[in-house]
Order: C-alpha cells, then sequence, then structure tokens
C-alpha cells in the first residue's frame, strides 16, 4: 500500500492507494505520532523532514495541475500559514508563502467556533469585514464587538469576510482563484471570497494528491 | 589594549584600501557587515536593517581594537550608512569616509569569474567580499552555465545560500562588487532574463524598491529576510527553484 501524508498544524490529511483504489482520512495531528505510519511521501509543518519530505507548494503546485490545465492560481490556506502558486501556460510563473503576517488565520477560525459555541453551518455572510493582518489582531476586534452586542456567529464571520479578502488581496487579486484545504467547508468563506474573484474550491486533498503525482 | 584592526564596511575605494595597507602592513582587516555574533546593544530602532546593526554591534564590540573606519556613505552603500559613519565618528572612532561611484564603462566586458564559476553560492559570495581586502586574482577558476540566479547583497543568514545549486550566478550588489564599481546602476540592476532569479535584500534596505521592481520585471522571486531566515523563506527558494 502507499501512503501519502500532509500533515499539516491542526489536521493531517492522508491519502491511502491500495490496488489503484484511493482511500482519504483527516486526523488531528495530534494523533499522527502515535499511529506507525511509514509515509512513501509527505509534507507539511508538522512532519519530520526525512528524505521523502516534498516542499508544500512544490506539493500543491503538483496536485493542483491534475484539476488544472493552465492559467491558474491555486491558493492554500491552512491552520497556520497560507501559500499559493501562479502558472501560466502551463508553467510555474509566480509564487507566495506566508507564515508570519497570516499566521494563525484558520487555527483562529476554529478556537473562535469553540470558544463562542458557533457551528461552520451557522456563519452568514456578512457585506462587512474586519482589516485584519493576523489571527491575533483579528481576536481583538471579534472579542471588542461581541463585548459590545454584536451576535459572535456575526463578528466570526466578518472575522472570516477580512480572511477572504486578505487571501485575494495576498494572490494578487485574481480573476479567478482555486482554494486547497479545509477553508474549502467553510461556506462563508467561499461566498466572501466570491464578492472579488471566481473561485474554485479544489478540496482538502490538493497536496496529498500532489505527493502521489511527484515521479 | 593595542589597537589592530582596520574595519571597514561595503566596498571603500581601491585607493584608500591600499593605502591603509601600505600604512598599517600588520592590521586586521574586519569587515562590520557581518554577523560575527556581537551582542546586540540595542543602538538602532528595532525595525531597522540588520546589516547596520552589525555595523554599530561590531564596532563598539571592538572599539579598544579599531584603529580606523574605512567607511562607504556614496551610491555604493546607502543613506544609512552616511549616518552610521557621523555617529560612529561622535563616538570616538576615526573614521574615513568613502564614496565609490565609478561607472562601468562597458557591463558586458567585466571581469567577474567568481560570479560565474561553479563554486557554491555561499562560498562566492564570501570569496567576492573576502577579495574586497584582499584582491587576488580568480580568472583561474571555470564558468559554469548557469540555471539560476542570485541577486543582491551578502545575506545577513548566509546559510540560505546553500539552498542554490553551483550553477547560481551571481547579479545585483555582489556582482558590481566583483566587477569593481560597487555604486555603478547599471551593473547592479543587470541580469540574465533568461535565468531565474531569486531577488533578495535585507529587510528595511532601500534597495527593497529595486529588488521587487526587477523581481517583477524578470517573473523572479522577490525575497526580505530581516536578520536570520526562517522556514517560510527557506521553503520559498526551494520551492522557487524546483517548480522553474
Amino acid at each position: 500500500m502507499e501512503i501519502y501524508v500532509d500533515a499539516g498544524t491542526t489536521w493531517t490529511k492522508i491519502l491511502k492507494v491500495e490496488n489503484e483504489e484511493k482511500k482519504y482520512e483527516v486526523i488531528p495531528t495530534s494523533t499522527l505520532k502515535k499511529l506507525d505510519i511509514k509515509p512513501n511521501r509527505a509534507t507539511g509543518h508538522s512532519i519530520i523532514k526525512t528524505d521523502n519530505y516534498e516542499n508544500e507548494v512544490v506539493a500543491l503546485a503538483n496536485g493542483a495541475r491534475k484539476y488544472l490545465e493552465d492559467d491558474f492560481i491555486v491558493l492554500d490556506l491552512g491552520s497556520r500559514d497560507i501559500k499559493w502558486v501562479k502558472y501560466q501556460n502551463k508553467k510555474f510563473q509566480d509564487m507566495d508563502w506566508n507564515s508570519s503576517c497570516a499566521s494563525a488565520t484558520g487555527a483562529t477560525v476554529e478556537m473562535l467556533l469553540k470558544f463562542y459555541n458557533v457551528n461552520l453551518d451557522d456563519l452568514v455572510f456578512t457585506k462587512e469585514k474586519y482589516a485584519i493582518t493576523c489571527g491575533i489582531f483579528g481576536l481583538e476586534k471579534i472579542m471588542d464587538d461581541v463585548s459590545g452586542g454584536m451576535e459572535p456567529k456575526i463578528a466570526i464571520s466578518k472575522f472570516i469576510h477580512g480572511i477572504a479578502y486578505n487571501a485575494f488581496a495576498f494572490t494578487k487579486n485574481p480573476e479567478k482563484l482555486c482554494i486547497s484545504g479545509g477553508f474549502c467547508e467553510n461556506k462563508c468563506f467561499i461566498k466572501c471570497l466570491e464578492q472579488y474573484c471566481k473561485v474554485v474550491p479544489l478540496g482538502r486533498f490538493v497536496l496529498v494528491d500532489g505527493l502521489k503525482s511527484i515521479v | 589594549m593595542n589597537k589592530d584592526i582596520i574595519a571597514f564596511w561595503g566596498y571603500p575605494e581601491k585607493e584608500l584600501i591600499n593605502k591603509t595597507k601600505i600604512e598599517y602592513p600588520n592590521a586586521k582587516w574586519v569587515d562590520l557587515d557581518i554577523d560575527f555574533g556581537a551582542v546586540d546593544l540595542k543602538i538602532l530602532p528595532e525595525n531597522y536593517c540588520v546589516i547596520i546593526k552589525n555595523i554599530y554591534n561590531n564596532a563598539m564590540n571592538l572599539k579598544d581594537r579599531i584603529i580606523k573606519i574605512l567607511a562607504p556613505i556614496g551610491k555604493d552603500k546607502c543613506d544609512s550608512a552616511y549616518f552610521a559613519s557621523e555617529i560612529l565618528k561622535k563616538s570616538g572612532f576615526k573614521v574615513i569616509q568613502s564614496v565609490f561611484e565609478d561607472v562601468c564603462p562597458d557591463i558586458e566586458k567585466i571581469n567577474i569569474p567568481i560570479s560565474k564559476s561553479s563554486l557554491p553560492l555561499k562560498e562566492k559570495i564570501e570569496l567576492i567580499t573576502k577579495n574586497i581586502v584582499e584582491q587576488k586574482d580568480y580568472s583561474y577558476l571555470k564558468s559554469v552555465k548557469p540555471q539560476f540566479g542570485f541577486w543582491g547583497v551578502p545575506p545577513n543568514d548566509l546559510s540560505i545560500l546553500e539552498l542554490f545549486p553551483r550553477e547560481t550566478e551571481v547579479f545585483g550588489w555582489c556582482r558590481a562588487v566583483e566587477a569593481g564599481y560597487p555604486g555603478d546602476f547599471q551593473l547592479e540592476s543587470y541580469v540574465d532574463a533568461d535565468i531565474p532569479t531569486v531577488f533578495f535584500v535585507q529587510a528595511f534596505c532601500s534597495k527593497s524598491q529595486l529588488a521587487k521592481y526587477l523581481a517583477n520585471k524578470y517573473e523572479g522571486l522577490f525575497i526580505d529576510v530581516d536578520g536570520c531566515s526562517n522556514a517560510s523563506v527557506r521553503a520559498k527558494i526551494e520551492a522557487f527553484i524546483k517548480l522553474r
């Protein structure tokens, strides 16, 4: 059996391939070490860099290439960092990777939902957004608004709109943006991003698919 | 303590270097730009170019041993270095200001064997800066067909240079230094459009303007690093090299 692992800060995505049948799993990264997994290839912030380690942007580019022939930008928005890669005419053209100024955006959303006991599906699109630069600055504004009487789900939605706008700006204002990562399952985020550009969600397993496609 | 060090930064005028070598034949030469691990004395604001911080920290750390400082302050260095030279004077150092703005007559006919050699990139950059004082002839080095380009100044964190293959050609200020024209804007701006190039600057350096402009123009990778590189910066360079 072939095993490909994308060990993110919060969640680990696994692709198992046996007899050409693919099986995808998501497990908490905290449980990864307890499993005796020896991946054929691995990537992600939480994996030890060994010989079979692959750079995250390289995995992202390879995974997204499968979906899109050319002229695309794909953005991976994770718990801890944000990264994107652009291809044009089937050739690599541009990229960026930010682990500081976009820090903890995904993780902050998860924490906020738990803290305010809000379900992901309760989040609604709001035209207003927080001008946020990172999760920490966002928290401060949410807490101020909630203490001023705003419903937590509205405040979190404004925070998510801020993340969506930042994602658009970080990728240099594209007409079309493919999204990889857990935010694909966040309808509020997708709706917010659609205010700025056409959005193509690719799901959470782009990087593990990319790992498999690397020869 | 006996004073035994000629300190400098950037690329002082050749005549000044040669005159000083004759005047102090036994002196040890120290490039204050380099991070030797001196204690950060917090002389400068937190958000400031780390190379200028190195200059102050190294100078203060070696104050008892420094005979004089050769201090480039022209277009070959930067405004920050001019202020540093004046402030270090006021702090009791003997400072000789230098302006090295000679214009290269033909950037196609420069002698840059180190920049074009097959040496590992880190060795290339170290050799170019070392040769500011040593002035040895490296024309025997064999050139290699470049696959990548590195544009910029010597990074404070030289370890990022280890990410590049040997087939990396040197551009920017380092190339201009090897050619002997550290203040020539045309030479500093030159890159080979056919080579994928990483445009490196230290954070808070005014060369960021040029690096960003050139990175956009030549579809290269713009990297700015404050102090030491983090995993994100290293991963960006790795990905750029693999994907291009």
